[in-house]
């Protein structure tokens, strides 16, 4: 007889080999290309906003979960990747301290004060830049060259901000030194422009989403949804449609943002409507807000209503009329 | 021939290598049986023997008039020695009579009866007799199922060899060495029901066996259209609407029964008993299981009385590491019932028994969901786990209802895929029981 160490549990016995911390794990994997190139633009100033973000972000959830009695599960990864995250949507010219500052915002305040991981109604990252951006507005638009030192020198423009004040595609291409339009496509492309330290290069991003996708830890409707949406009402209103989708921080928010599992809808045609309102509002916001950038609050904005969009969600097995009985037929007739 | 298959489900890691091939080892004599009283689902039946009578093998010794009821019959000739509450492979107490062998092998069988010259009503009434249950694992009475009530048509039957569980490789020993009689029991089947079609479905790992149902169906189809249909393995492709769902295209209707997309699924181990209770008049006596896992060190394909206590198997025809032991299942790893000890019978729905070790069986904690819809992605049932999840967390029964609750199959791939280990069937399951409560309490009061 065996001891009596027998492990009681309804069925399932056997389970996948997939856990949270794996999860997260992935997609810090998939943000490491445009987090090394986020770095050889910028230098040890990135890493510095990189490293503090994300210190932050992990010790101000592990001191919270302390301080309130719950038990600390900075293990899963969780408060790493949302540290990374904002780290990758704040300019260089951030300081170390205002980085710190968004990464507590982000953790403690966006996602530990509604319960942790999984009840956060709102982005955690993208709430820990909307606070930075109110709270420093100069120091969270102020953008420096790539491969430069992070001097006054050496500020520059964006090119969504080149647009935003007036310029013309040409412009813009001036900007990041390409001659052509076609150039200018290539370079925003491959990320030889100013903007914050991760969303730069379109390839690199392009490249993490495909390993989420191969690895399913996301699904295409978001991201496509909203990156067609932008693209197709900036075009609507009069922004050439190619840049749009290269500039700014569309690729960055529609593959790593709006797919965050917590602040976006769970079923198909709600993460369709999800994606696609965020790219309106996106594209709304750079033709006419006061931001060159409306990523941010677009998702924010969507966030808002995720979770009535749950209601959209597929019909189920076997939900048809049930074929009506062959006697009932014959009563009819 | 196409593969076919369901829409959603998992891969679990299949495990089945270890008895993959091993042929049947008969059990032939046992010193005791203990045989669950209720061993279907419906109506409870009551002893018909008290403590010192003489049993035979076969004989009757507990039935009741309702419909839905199957009697149960000695596995062993001997004494009566208690009749008592014993556990159960559901890991709840019943009523079992114990039989202690006398080492004599006096029978008492059924006449044999021509499935082919017998009326239907004869045909029903020999299943309900030899007291044979779905022994897929839900234990539904043979007969009921095969009388759907006047102005259902069936058109086909399905013979159900998916074998969708892991570890569990009785279905494929059953085809491989008892595939005539599969078939013949699902040709009986099909002459009693007047059905001119008949499929036997099964995953493509066990695709070796095509061509020897090819041979059975040649030699004892009795010329019926019986076809064999591959389907690509994955879980839950044995539950019975996704087995129909994957060979017709159709969908079982939602709080409906499988004789409303006019189809009929059958067991091979259920079709198998059919075929000995005409041929031989034997009745459901004996079933064949797998016993398997990481602590079993002698993993088998046996056959067995109904009521052999696992107990009395180890370790004389099964060696376990004790050491290792850490999980002992009744059926397979997705849908089976752990339980404390081996003091359990084999009964007629029992497929398999595992033994599993500590690297097998994982002791989760519970995490909170993280909207990562896993859950519903793999759902053949297209329902939104996470969201019902919400719902019975909410105690707010009616919303779970109204997401699709009560069409839940149990099958527990939402739990089997949940990376934060979240208890989705298992909520479900006590969800579903609350809600049948409601309803009862509601239709109750409104009754009065």
């Amino acid at each position: 007889m065996p001891a009596n160490s027998m492990l009681l549990s309804s069925s399932p016995h056997v389970f996948a080999n997939v856990d949270v911390r794996k999860i997260m794990l992935a997609v810090i994997l998939a943000l490491a290309p445009a987090t090394a190139y986020g770095v050889l633009l910028y230098g040890i100033p990135a890493v510095v906003v990189i490293v503090s973000s994300i210190a932050a972000a992990v010790l101000g959830e592990f001191l919270f979960d302390l301080a309130i009695g719950k038990k600390p599960r900075i293990g899963d990864l969780s408060a790493v990747l949302t540290g990374l995250l904002l780290a990758l949507i704040l300019p260089v010219s951030t300081s170390w301290w205002m980085a710190a500052l968004g990464g507590i915002f982000a953790t403690v305040f966006a996602k530990e004060f509604f319960g942790g991981i999984g009840a956060n109604p709102f982005n955690p990252a993208l709430v820990g830049r909307a606070i930075l951006l109110m709270s420093f507005p100069a120091a969270i638009t102020t953008w420096h060259k790539p491969f430069g030192p992070i001097v006054d020198a050496t500020t520059t423009a964006t090119p969504l901000n080149v647009l935003k004040l007036g310029g013309t595609l040409q412009d813009v291409a001036a900007s990041v030194g390409a001659t052509d339009i076609g150039s200018l496509y290539l370079k925003l492309f491959i990320g030889a422009r100013s903007g914050c330290i991760g969303e730069s290069s379109i390839m690199l991003i392009l490249l993490g989403g495909a390993l989420l996708l191969a690895l399913g830890v996301i699904q295409w409707i978001t991201p496509v949804a909203m990156m067609a949406s932008a693209v197709l009402v900036s075009w609507l209103l009069g922004t050439d449609p190619v840049f749009a989708f290269l500039s700014g921080g569309l690729a960055f928010g529609a593959i790593f943002m709006a797919t965050d599992y917590s602040t976006s809808p769970i079923t198909p045609a709600g993460k369709a409507l999800f994606g696609a309102g965020a790219g309106v509002i996106t594209a709304l916001i750079r033709k006419f807000g006061g931001f060159p950038e409306g990523v941010t609050y677009g998702i924010l904005i969507m966030n808002s209503v995720a979770p009535y969009m749950d209601k959209l969600r597929v019909p189920r097995y076997g939900k048809v009329r049930p074929p009506e009985p062959a006697a009932a037929k014959e009563a009819v007739k | 021939m196409k593969k076919k298959t369901f829409r959603g489900g998992a891969h679990p890691p299949e495990r089945k290598e270890r008895t993959e091939g091993l042929p049947l080892e008969y059990v032939r004599s046992v010193k005791q049986v203990v045989i669950p009283v209720n061993q279907h689902f419906g109506a409870p039946i009551h002893p018909l023997v008290k403590v010192g009578d003489v049993v035979k093998r076969g004989q009757k010794i507990a039935d009741a008039e309702a419909k839905m009821t199957v009697p149960v019959h000695a596995s062993i000739a001997g004494v009566v020695k208690k009749i008592e509450p014993r556990m159960q492979p559901n890991n709840i107490d019943g009523m079992c009579i114990v039989i202690e062998s006398d080492g004599s092998d006096a029978t008492d069988f059924l006449p044999p009866l021509d499935g082919f010259a017998c009326t239907k009503e004869e045909a029903l009434a020999r299943i309900h007799e030899a007291g044979i249950v779905g022994m897929g694992g839900a234990g539904f009475p043979a007969h009921v199922k095969f009388s759907p009530p006047p102005g259902k048509t069936i058109d086909v039957v399905i013979a159900n060899a998916a074998e969708c569980e892991p570890y569990l490789t009785i279905d494929e020993r059953t085809l491989a060495e008892n595939g005539g009689d599969v078939v013949e029991g699902l040709a009986i089947v099909m002459k009693a029901l007047g059905v001119k079609k008949g499929v036997v479905g099964l995953e493509d790992n066990k695709a070796q066996l095509v061509a020897g149902i090819g041979d059975a169906i040649a030699k004892r189809g009795h010329g019926l259209d019986i076809s064999i249909q591959v389907l690509t393995t994955k879980y839950p492709q044995g539950g019975e609407k996704m087995l129909i769902t994957a060979i017709t295209g159709k969908e079982v209707p939602s709080g409906g029964l499988p004789m409303d997309v006019g189809c009929v699924v059958s067991n091979v181990g259920t079709l198998k008993a059919i075929a000995d209770a005409f041929t031989k008049g034997i009745p459901l006596i004996e079933r064949a299981f797998t016993i398997t896992g990481g602590a079993c060190e002698t993993p088998k394909n046996l056959v067995a009385p109904i009521g052999t206590l696992v107990a009395d198997l180890v370790p004389a025809i099964v060696k376990v590491n004790d050491a290792s032991l850490r999980c002992i299942v009744a059926g397979g790893p997705m849908m089976g019932v752990s339980v404390p000890n081996y003091a359990f019978p084999i009964q007629k729905n029992t497929s398999g028994v595992l033994l599993m070790d500590r690297a097998e069986a994982e002791a989760s904690e519970e995490g909170t969901c993280i909207r990562c819809g896993r859950c519903m992605r793999t759902c053949s049932c297209r329902l939104s786990p996470a969201l019902i999840n919400e719902s019975l967390l909410a105690n707010d029964l009616e919303d779970a209802e109204a997401i699709g609750l009560l069409d839940c199959i149990e099958c527990g791939t939402c739990s089997f895929v949940c990376p934060s280990r979240v208890r989705l069937v298992q909520r479900f399951r006590v969800g579903k029981q609350l809600l049948r409560g409601k309803k009862q309490k509601e239709a109750q009061s409104a009754r009065k």
